[in-house]
């Protein structure tokens, strides 16, 4: 394996349309669409409830689409288990964060490289000498990427031990370890105080420069929204309720009333 | 006193065997898998089976003793990925409730029990005598060269087990699966191949231990009913954590012993459950003291 390889601009297109997700009665997501072109920081706002966390849950296979279509970069992902999907390249963050607790921060990383050390069976029991070497260089994959978010010292804490900011961060890394072509972050900023949010500001652009991948957020806090997004997407009720620069959306009177006039 | 110290050590160690492949499933399925009785029992017949048709039942050494528990290993490794293929892989893609895999498990061990009554009668089959009956001398004692090797065997097969789970990819894979299934699968781990690997170990570590089985308590269909050892030694131990497993197996094996010394061999197994339920309902944890929920 080589350093952590920039993605190629053409890769990491993401389609998403007509997207139906109904559970029970309720229409969680209903006809959403959003796209997300090579190498574009696209976020996605919309009142609680709206169908966001859904609608990135079908997107990385956790539900299948009632109807709708998911494509990255030409192949369809519907219909896809979601590990499949991961190793195609769509790495995500969560809403409330998901580490494995049990596990050591570098471990925590080290999971989601693991698609890249194929395992044998026969040779992780007989613990082979190749083995043993990408085991190692999987560790060392993995202390980069702790490195990258500013996690490096930490590697034998315990996730639930860190502060919840480096909670964040220690989700970002493992994201990163799938080396991924799109990357979808679920309210990352979410509990931060203001200057973590600055600063997480500042490591997304910068791991956006790195390694050049599409990023799709949602968040609520503006200041991330405003900062970080080529274009937006507003989500009301499962449907699509504007979308385009981040500037003319905060205007559209729809919005105002529908979201951003309703917290302020 | 030092002999049945070591006599209790030894039958701990296959107890540890039992409880550790018994522990593996219930980490990361989180239920208690009876069918491992099952596998004991199928694997202890294709290990006297396999001694009989390649060696024909004459030879009689130690590296026979190794060429039978290899074999048992491998043919419990595959049974055992085989019975998740049958009984649980479905189940788990319809995410059905735990309770499901629960009866499953104890149906596909009764299940086996029965296709081996089939095919090799009820009877009582002994089991080869590997190693003459010689014992070792030391420190004024003497050991059984069984029980050595039982407990050398069973040390070295779950040393080996401990290193492919801390040490390697696979392990943390496992581990990982075993935390959180459904964010494992969103970093891109095949929780499929994962649940076929853990399998795969707990059968070898089940071939493993029906071989000592056989050895110590000769050869029927209903052997692998000993599997409620290594669910005792989980429940002392601490269900669902490896290194209480061992050490609750361990205990187990010398607190038997010493029971058969002051209470005879009738009254122990019924102490025994007595300790059981003792620390069910006074520390559920178990000696570990690690929470791990059992859904069923």
């Amino acid at each position: 394996m080589n350093a952590p390889d920039q993605a190629t601009p053409s890769s990491g297109h993401l389609e998403v349309t007509g997207l139906c997700k109904a559970f029970g009665g309720v229409q969680a997501v209903n006809g959403f669409s959003f796209d997300a072109k090579p190498g574009e920081i696209v976020g996605i706002i919309g009142p609680n409830g709206a169908g966001k966390t859904t609608a990135f849950n079908l997107v990385t296979g956790v539900y299948t689409p009632d109807s709708g279509s998911v494509v990255l970069d030409g192949v369809a992902l519907g219909g896809q288990r979601q590990d499949e999907i991961a190793r195609q390249g769509v790495g995500r963050t969560f809403q409330n964060i998901r580490l494995f607790k049990g596990l050591n921060v570098l471990e925590n990383v080290m999971t989601a490289s693991d698609p890249y050390a194929d395992y044998n069976f026969l040779a992780a029991v007989l613990s082979l000498p190749a083995k043993r070497r990408s085991d190692r260089q999987a560790a060392e994959k993995a202390r980069e990427y702790l490195d990258l978010v500013g996690l490096r010292g930490l590697e034998d804490d315990r996730p639930e031990a860190l502060p919840y900011g480096l909670q964040r961060k220690l989700e970002l890394a493992r994201a990163l370890a799938l080396r991924p072509k799109v990357i979808l972050l679920d309210e990352p900023a979410a509990g931060l105080n203001p200057s973590e949010v600055r600063e997480f500001i500042d490591l997304v652009k910068r791991l956006h420069e790195r390694f050049n991948f599409t990023i799709v957020f949602i968040e609520h806090r503006m200041e991330v929204v405003m900062n970080l997004s080529h274009k937006l997407f507003v989500m009301s009720f499962g449907k699509l309720l504007a979308s385009g620069a981040p500037e003319a959306v905060r205007r559209n009177p729809e919005v105002i009333e529908a979201y951003i006039g309703e917290e302020e | 006193m030092l002999q049945n110290i070591f006599f209790g050590l030894s039958l701990g160690a296959v107890y540890s065997l039992i409880a550790v492949g018994f522990a593996l499933v219930f980490n990361i399925l989180k239920f208690s898998n009876f069918s491992h009785g099952g596998v004991m029992s199928f694997t202890a017949y294709a290990g006297y089976y396999a001694y009989i048709r390649l060696f024909d039942g004459h030879v009689s050494s130690s590296w026979m003793f190794f060429a039978v528990v290899t074999t048992a290993a491998v043919i419990g490794a595959l049974t055992a990925v085989a019975i998740e293929r049958v009984g649980f892989r479905r189940l788990r893609r319809n995410q059905a409730p735990v309770i499901y895999y629960f009866i499953s498990s104890i149906t596909l061990g009764i299940l086996l029990e029965n296709i081996i009554t089939i095919f090799a009668s009820s009877n009582f089959y002994s089991y080869p005598v590997f190693f003459s009956s010689d014992n070792l001398s030391l420190l004024g004692t003497t050991f059984s060269v069984a029980d050595v090797v039982t407990l050398l065997v069973s040390s070295a097969s779950l040393a080996g087990l401990l290193l492919v789970l801390y040490r390697s990819k696979l392990g943390l894979a496992v581990r990982t699966v075993s935390f959180d299934v459904n964010t494992a699968s969103l970093m891109g781990i095949d929780a499929d191949r994962v649940v076929m690997a853990t399998f795969a170990m707990s059968g070898a570590l089940g071939g493993i231990s029906g071989v000592f089985l056989g050895m110590n308590y000769s050869l029927y269909p209903q052997l692998g009913q000993l599997v409620v050892k290594g669910f005792i030694a989980s429940v002392i131990g601490g269900l669902g954590s490896i290194t209480g497993a061992v050490i609750g197996a361990l205990l187990l094996g010398i607190v038997e012993v010493a029971l058969i010394g002051m209470v005879g061999s009738g009254w122990m197994p019924a102490c025994v459950f007595v300790i059981m339920l003792v620390f069910l309902l006074v520390r559920p944890r178990g000696i570990s003291g690690v929470i791990v929920q059992e859904k069923a």
